[in-house]
């Protein structure tokens, strides 16, 4: 399936949803960019006094947290740990699901058994209890919280390009290229996955939302990588002081849930300007 | 809550927070009978308290972790309470004399207590015990009665401890939470870590067992029967787990629970109420529980062989801004290897001090051969927290900055308990590692296992981590063990603290101190050093 | 088979409908499932274990640091709990248990581990059970509104509510109910999942248990109730579109009906799948919330033995939940037929 990028642009952009996410994404990846030009030091260094609300000191436009350290380039740095682990994790998650679900949708038989036995194996267990064991188990750093976040979320994209596969595959297109001995591998990557990525492009969106939101509650856990700050980790140190210094708390809270909210949207718009018969889930 | 004791140990139920301003001394206090403001107790009622995490057994005679300390006193009673100053109170025993030589110790027990099956209490279960619990399943018991050989029982009523080698520090370890005495009719013959009583115990002290839900909950209830008469007042005491402090806090305030002990709420929070009207904060009655926060150099890497290198590192540390910001004034700034509330030995005196001062730690970086590389980078280290409560992982961020501004890259390393222990204690896979740690009411039962030669042990967590081992420090440690004569003890500790600080194999980095908040209604939950949190909560009232 | 002999005819019936039944298409879906069912739960018992004994550290450096052990009483622990031994053995020896139903001992709780679990499954399965017929039925409500009154304003305003459900982490969502409920306005109770210490009983005990699960349940739900809504709305306007809805309407049945009885039995189909999905990341996943509002269930009962490295208690664990959530599943799929004799079982 291609399209016209054009149209699709347009398109996109013409629907509302589409037009809010975007504009709240980019902001977002904006402040990850500019978050090294405009607080070089990083987040952790402590700037001053703990626990200045926002708007006390024109310094610290959102305060300072319970070290003293600039709530605004927490928020900034914050928004680039975040993003990069939303969007590798979802990556990840993708590739693995791509794998499983193609190769099971696409042999089928003993092989769809064997690899749909250990999806299910996977989804049998609770997705956040893994990603927390795996976490604790292998040391909190960012790699192995996108590892963790990927290994509990592909199940969910093997079901969907599997049962893609299996639809495409009984088509005319695949059988002749069966017929003029293209290798199954080319047929799988060249000629079926191509079909399927309107559906994949809309769950990634959501793959990312939810990624984000599984590496803030492994922080708020105390299991985020201490040496990289994302908003997780604003929260969960503002938990303790949250009746004394709120903000600290509803400052990360806020970005988070807009840069969800996002990408929900777009999430939305993809569905409707790529496929407008396809259902969610 | 991040962090937030999330990963909160057994063990740090008592090696937790802390705090250390002058003493609101509002309750008048004396030896058990005397009570607060003149007003009289009255019976019944009920007090809840929160706590995390929750006990794997009711009682703390085979174990040392946290949540049993607190329960244990409250179904079992020592030998002894103490009185503030830790001076030693009636409690199973009436009565007690220590011979010359210190080898023999004689106990006058009380007539007529009662197990809470209705057995009697004799001189049997003392020695049954010491012989065949506290000294072998115990953690400190262990070493600290090592050389208790026998436990003689000429009479129902009288217990004599015979000693190999004289052991000063035991009188401070017969309460009802270091040694509760158990009933030897139950446990006799039993495996006794799977004996059913450990989840149902039939104790001699103030309150009785109602009912336990594990993970959630004990509730406890006045027995009836209790030696000390008119006591317990309170008809109900119960203790919930919750884990996240903050949901602590939030049910202290809207009056869910009336008492919270040992810091279990934020530091900010325990603040913030105190200064309202209906709070009361209560510093006192941790006397037996003093914990400190300290961190190891891994004395087996290159780069901390070196003593100059860990003063270093001393020099660019703000030891007054960490108590003040990351233990909000619940401590003191870590000067010895022992704790101030240990006030015998306790000494700053002569002893080397690391004031914050980053040109010092510059000099002394060059001075062991770390210059500044080209990209102003002397070397790079690891830092493991440990992965409990705020402050050591919240110690280890601070610390990266400073480290950062003396040309040491240091980064943070965040794993659970578990591995945690292994990598420090057992692979010695680390380059420093920051933990809180009870320090005993005695320096031989809580501070020597740091610093003694003979605890480098791998595999046991919380022993001589840095690997030290300095002959003159060994000879004192143990000397000391049997000094009987309190002035000879004191110097030898005297000469330890300066020795240990000079070389600083550990670095002390806050003296913890701890706070009991209460609704005012609560009475008389702290008489004695043990307080309400390791004591038996039996002079606790509410006012109607 | 003679047909003159009425006795033999019938029993040659019977013998036929029973002969059906055994080799029909149920029971052999029955049979089909199970042994699918049984081979998950291998996996999910075996790679757990693989996952907790390939962590550094056991069972006995965390209760040796908890509680300042020796090492020679360290080892005996770790001699009586069978620690000492290599990890295959002592996956066998699990399973060689597992088979005869015993879930072993866990250390440290001091109990069996089976004891531990019963403790704790009525608090999961309450908040289970509440949560996920609270948000599937004001989620498929909503949704049915959204859908009836499609591109209104009424639709974007409850379209705007649902994304800012979907969007909120269940635990910002629990935090602020705690502050407003208790904290400031105290109406209702924080932690535990009944008033710990009274004696109530029967009604007022009820009435107690709700009081405590009212914030839990809430937080659990918000996020659920948006995809209830959003999947409910998706599937109604899809449905709305068929013949036969349009056929019930033309044949002038009343609009509620063709709705609530004619459309939404269909619309059903996704919501059902997605109370699947629902109970088996609530059965032990709700660790964040039960964490915060002091709930002992499932999810903090492995958490806790994943970092205690109580393999015992964490296989435990995983295996009822992955048990109820099997069961679940066949419940689903007979649910499935009810509303659709369409679908085959396969």
């Amino acid at each position: 399936m291609t399209f016209d990028r054009k149209s699709f642009l347009y398109r996109f952009l013409r629907h509302p949803s589409g037009l809010v996410g975007i504009i709240i994404i980019l902001t977002t990846i904006a402040m990850a960019v500019l978050a090294g030009w405009v607080y070089p030091d990083g987040p952790w260094t402590i700037a001053g006094t703990p626990r200045q609300w926002p708007g006390v000191n024109q310094a610290y436009p959102l305060g300072t947290d319970s070290l003293g350290r600039d709530l605004a380039a927490g928020v900034l740095h914050g928004a680039r740990v975040s993003l990069a682990v939303g969007g590798a994790a979802a990556l990840f998650s993708i590739i693995i699901g791509t794998l499983f679900g193609g190769v099971s949708g696409y042999y089928g038989g003993w092989v769809d058994d064997v690899l749909m036995r250990i999806t299910d194996a996977m989804q049998t267990i609770p997705s956040f209890l893994s990603a927390i064991a795996i976490v604790g188990i292998v040391g909190a750093s960012l790699p192995t919280i996108v590892l963790a976040i990927a290994i509990v979320s592909w199940p969910m994209i093997a079901r969907l390009v599997r049962a893609e596969f299996l639809r495409l595959r009984t088509y005319d297109f695949v059988q002749s290229c069966r017929i003029i001995g293209m290798s199954d591998f080319r047929i799988i990557f060249g000629q079926i996955l191509p079909n399927c990525l309107a559906p994949i492009i809309v769950a990634s969106s959501v793959l990312v939302a939810t990624a984000i939101i599984v590496e803030a509650s492994l922080s708020f856990l105390g299991l985020g990588d201490p040496n990289q700050m994302s908003w997780g980790t604003i929260l969960g140190n503002g938990r303790s002081a949250l009746r004394s210094a709120w903000y600290i708390t509803a400052v990360p809270a806020s970005a988070l849930v807009l840069t969800v909210l996002a990408l929900n949207l777009i999430g939305d718009a993809l569905n409707d300007v790529l496929n407008p018969r396809l259902k969610e889930r | 809550m991040k962090n937030t004791k999330h990963f909160l140990h057994r063990r740090t139920f008592l090696a937790g927070l802390a705090a250390g301003v002058a003493l609101p001394s509002v309750l008048g206090i004396s030896g058990g009978k005397a009570f607060a403001q003149a007003a009289t107790p009255v019976a019944g009622g009920t007090v809840t308290t929160v706590g995390w995490p929750g006990p794997t057994y009711l009682n703390a005679a085979i174990t040392t972790a946290g949540p049993e300390s607190f329960l244990s006193p409250k179904f079992f009673d020592g030998l002894c309470g103490y009185d503030f100053g830790m001076i030693p109170k009636p409690a199973l025993a009436v009565s007690w004399e220590t011979s010359e030589d210190g080898l023999k110790t004689t106990f006058k027990l009380r007539d007529g207590v009662k197990w809470h099956d209705g057995q009697p209490f004799t001189a049997k279960d003392v020695a049954f015990t010491f012989m065949q619990v506290i000294k072998v399943h115990h953690g400190r018991g262990r070493s600290l009665f090592a050389d208790l050989q026998t436990v003689e029982t000429p009479d129902d009523l009288t217990a004599v401890f015979v000693f190999g080698r004289p052991a000063p520090a035991m009188m401070k370890a017969l309460d009802g939470r270091e040694s509760p005495i158990l009933p030897a009719h139950i446990y006799e013959g039993t495996n006794i870590l799977e004996n059913p009583a450990n989840t149902k115990p039939i104790g001699t002290g103030a309150y009785k067992l109602t009912s336990y839900e594990r993970g959630a909950n004990v509730v406890m209830e006045k027995n009836p029967e209790y030696w000390d008469t008119g006591k317990p007042y309170l008809d109900q005491l119960i203790i919930q787990y919750v884990q996240d402090p903050a949901t602590r806090s939030a049910m202290f305030e809207s009056g869910q629970c009336d008492i919270v002990y040992l810091n279990f709420l934020p530091p900010l929070d325990i603040l913030r109420l105190a200064k309202e009207p209906g709070f009361e904060m209560d510093q006192r009655g941790y006397e037996t529980s003093a914990s400190s926060q300290q961190m190891d150099f891994n004395l087996e890497r290159e780069h901390f062989k070196d003593k100059r290198v860990r003063q270093a590192i001393a020099h660019a540390l703000d030891l007054n801004w960490i108590n003040e910001n990351i233990w909000h004034g619940f401590g003191k700034p870590g000067a010895s290897p022992l704790h101030h509330e240990q006030k015998e030995f306790y000494t700053t005196e002569g002893v080397p001090s690391y004031p914050f001062d980053f040109k010092k730690a510059e000099a002394l970086l060059d001075e062991a051969g770390y210059p500044r590389g080209a990209n102003g980078v002397r070397f790079e280290m690891m830092i493991d927290p440990t992965p409990y409560g705020d402050e050591s992982l919240t110690v280890g961020e601070y610390m990266r900055e400073q480290l950062r501004q003396i040309g040491i890259t240091a980064k943070l390393r965040s794993e659970d308990y578990a591995v945690f222990i292994k990598r420090c204690w057992t692979e010695r896979d680390f380059d420093v590692c920051i933990y809180t740690a009870a320090m005993g009411a005695d320096p031989t039962i809580g501070v020597q296992r740091f610093y003694w030669s003979k605890n480098i042990k791998k595999g046991v967590a919380f022993s001589n981590g840095s690997t030290y081992s300095n002959p003159e420090v060994d000879a004192l440690l143990e000397a000391s063990q049997v000094e009987l004569d309190p002035v000879k003890r004191k110097e030898q500790f005297v000469k330890f603290q300066q020795l240990v600080m000079a070389d600083l194999p550990t670095l002390p980095i806050c003296e913890t101190t701890r706070a009991t908040i209460a609704h005012k209604k609560v009475k008389d939950y702290t008489v004695d050093a043990l307080g309400g949190a390791l004591g038996n909560m039996a002079n606790c009232w509410v006012e109607a | 088979m003679s047909t003159l002999d009425p006795v033999a005819g019938v029993t040659a019936q019977k013998r036929g409908r029973l002969t059906r039944f055994v080799t029909g298409p149920l029971p052999r879906y029955v049979l089909r499932r199970l042994s699918q069912a049984i081979l998950v739960m291998l996996l999910v018992v075996i790679g757990s274990f693989i996952l907790v004994k390939s962590a550094p550290g056991d069972l006995v450096d965390v209760i040796g640091g908890n509680s300042d052990m020796t090492a020679e009483t360290m080892e005996l622990l770790r001699q009586q709990y069978g620690l000492d031994q290599p990890s295959y053995i002592q996956l066998f020896h699990y399973m060689i248990k597992l088979a005869t139903f015993d879930l072993g001992y866990s250390p440290l709780n001091a109990a069996p581990v089976l004891d531990v679990i019963l403790g704790r499954l009525p608090v999961t399965a309450i908040l289970v059970v509440v949560s996920v017929t609270i948000s599937m039925s004001i989620g498929t409500v909503l949704g049915v509104i959204s859908a009836r009154n499609v591109g209104k304003p009424v639709d974007l305003g409850l379209s705007i509510l649902m994304l800012m459900f979907y969007a909120t982490p269940s635990f910002v969502i629990a935090i602020a109910f705690i502050l407003f409920f208790s904290v400031f306005w105290n109406l209702l109770p924080i932690a535990g999942f009944a008033t710990v210490g009274t004696r109530a009983t029967g009604l007022m005990y009820a009435w107690d248990v709700a009081k405590h699960l009212v914030m839990p349940v809430g937080a659990l739900c918000t996020f659920y109730i948006a995809i209830y809504g959003r999947i409910g709305r998706a599937a109604m306007l899809e449905v709305l579109k068929l013949d036969y809805v349009r056929t019930a309407r033309a044949k002038g049945i009343s609009e509620r009906r063709v709705i609530y009885v004619h459309a939404l039995r269909n619309a059903m189909l996704p919501l059902v799948t997605m109370a699947g999905l629902q109970v088996s990341s609530l059965v032990g996943g709700a660790v964040l919330i039960e964490t915060i509002f002091g709930l002992p269930g499932m999810g903090r009962t492995a958490f806790d033995a994943v970092s205690e490295r109580d393999a015992n208690l964490l296989l435990g664990v995983l295996f009822i939940s992955s048990l109820s959530v099997v069961v679940v599943n066949f419940i689903i799929d007979m649910i499935y037929m009810v509303l659709d004799p369409r679908v085959e079982l396969a």
